[in-house]
């Protein structure tokens, strides 16, 4: 490892590689997110439905989350780089030819299944990864502020594709953002972006060793719930516990996500203010990630992701007794701060409980739930509505699940499990000393 | 069953972004309406500024990588 003085000076590297996977999140998100857009367009081009153009939008949730823990695997197996440069080349090949198709079959094929799969290999489950083997202290810092790309993609890549549509029309739009893709996004990559601090010389968190200059073997400590195989994980409870908690992560941000206009509109509230709450949520959430991701690396994570869920809670149930004007704006307040948040905290409790080794396996299991338990929330909350004509139940089983979320996270021993608190310092956990640093 | 702006039920239209799901295409036509009517900007302008964020970031990021890579050498 590198000691020499000069690494004292200047920003650790690993807030470059960050930098670089923050603009592949920016552009990735935002695009996807940039498909709805769009769906006026190609409903006047193509003669079709919104619902038959939605179902490249369904078919891409479903792929998508289905891909997670297969790239997790890659990764894990093979490092970030190689599947996240890999992946973007994809996603921009495919963001071009999706300017010329002709037709919805194009649209499912591309969108659906080959852009939403390669999406997979950009996702928190691979670059959360790279994170987790860059950083370790700041690991929640580090998270938090590549999750906010995604945010910030949806506030620059929306609107540029939305006037790049107006100017130059859709097609030209998707090919921008494929070259931009290609041209900037893939060689800042492979520029930037190394799997590990030791590619480069160095050493997780910028720490330096204390060597006289002689090679050395630096052995990371691990928690004791660490495995070499991620199947012997799931004879432990805190994946289960996260996993679950991430489910019901995915089934109330879906949920909203899919009706929430229709709730707005079934309590005579306009589009302009649904979208105004909108836009104070995005807001909300873009600094609610930032200030828990500051906050998890200096308490105990499992707390503050207990508190995510039960604020949401509290914001579900706001949906049910409060009156729809006044509800829409604690909703935006009270969800906002929790929006986001649950990702950075999942994925670092998931590296500081079983180590980075089988990070991307099981976070992209967890991923998987996410989306999931999303897609059946969106489809069971459009049967409530049908079958009652009101959302005030599937938002009370909204608001249970949350609740059962919270508790769940709070029960997790993180001091029991957590490498920040229970290390084992060298050869392995089975058999070895545990060096304590906190009690519970 | 059809939604008030015409979804289907579990179609995927989006005002509530939280991973990658689309955005709502009706409120996007809103907000985009009220920030031209805020800013007052042509799209062609909005193109420029927003492209040249999105040109200028990794350049910019990859200048910065180059002269810590090379100070760390």
């Amino acid at each position: 490892m590198r000691s020499d003085k000069s690494l004292r000076k200047g920003l650790f590297y690993g807030w470059y590689v960050i930098a670089a996977l923050f603009f592949m999140t920016l552009l990735a998100i935002g695009s996807r997110q940039g498909f709805g857009v769009f769906v006026e367009t190609w409903e006047k081009d193509w003669g079709v439905s919104t619902a038959t153009v939605s179902i490249a939008a369904s078919v891409g949730w479903l792929v998508n989350g289905l891909s997670q823990p297969l790239f997790g695997r890659l990764t894990d197996l093979y490092g970030g780089r190689k599947v996240v440069i890999p992946s973007l080349l994809v996603m921009g090949v495919a963001t071009i030819g999706i300017a010329s198709i002709s037709n919805i079959y194009g649209l499912i094929a591309l969108y659906g299944f080959v852009i939403s799969f390669a999406s997979g290999g950009v996702s928190p489950a691979t670059t959360g990864v790279i994170v987790a083997r860059w950083f370790e202290r700041r690991r929640g810092m580090a998270m938090a502020v590549l999750v906010a790309g995604g945010s910030v993609g949806g506030l620059i890549v929306v609107p540029f594709m939305s006037y790049a549509l107006i100017e130059f029309g859709w097609r030209t739009a998707w090919l921008i953002v494929g070259i931009a893709a290609l041209g900037l996004g893939v060689p800042l990559l492979l520029f930037v972006v190394r799997s590990r601090p030791s590619d480069m010389g160095l050493a997780i968190d910028g720490e330096e060793s204390q060597d006289s200059g002689e090679a050395e073997v630096v052995v990371r400590p691990v928690g004791p719930n660490y495995v070499d195989k991620w199947r012997d994980s799931f004879s432990s409870k805190p994946i289960w516990q996260l996993s679950f908690a991430y489910w019901v992560c995915g089934i109330t941000t879906a949920s909203i996500a899919v009706h929430f206009v229709r709730w707005a509109v079934s309590e005579d509230i306009s589009i302009g203010t649904a979208a105004l709450a909108f836009g104070l949520l995005s807001g909300i959430n873009a600094v609610g990630v930032l200030a828990i991701g500051i906050l998890s690396d200096r308490w105990q994570r499992k707390n503050l992701l207990g508190a995510v869920y039960l604020v949401r809670a509290i914001a579900f149930i706001s949906l049910i007794v409060l009156p729809g004007s006044s509800a829409i704006w604690v909703f935006a307040v009270v969800g906002g701060m929790s929006w986001l948040a649950t990702v950075p905290l999942t994925a670092s409790l998931t590296a500081d409980v079983y180590g980075v080794r089988n990070l991307g396996t099981l976070f992209g299991f967890a991923n998987m739930a996410h989306q999931l338990g999303g897609a059946a929330a969106v489809i069971l909350f459009g049967w409530a509505f049908t079958v009652w004509g009101s959302y005030d139940i599937p938002f009370a089983v909204g608001a249970a699940t949350l609740l059962a979320a919270g508790i769940v996270s709070l029960s997790i021993r993180e001091k029991a499990h957590s490498v920040r608190y229970v290390q084992v310092p060298v050869g392995g956990a089975a058999g070895s000393e545990l060096i304590k640093q906190g009690g519970d | 069953m059809a939604g008030p702006i015409g979804t289907p039920f579990g179609a995927p239209r989006v005002p509530l972004l939280h991973h990658s799901e689309p955005i709502d295409p009706t409120l996007w036509e809103w907000l985009s309406a009220k920030i031209d009517h805020v800013l007052g900007i042509s799209p062609g302008v909005a193109v420029m500024v927003l492209g040249a964020f999105i040109v200028l970031f990794p350049i910019i990021v990859m200048i910065v990588a180059a002269r810590r890579r090379r100070g760390m050498k």
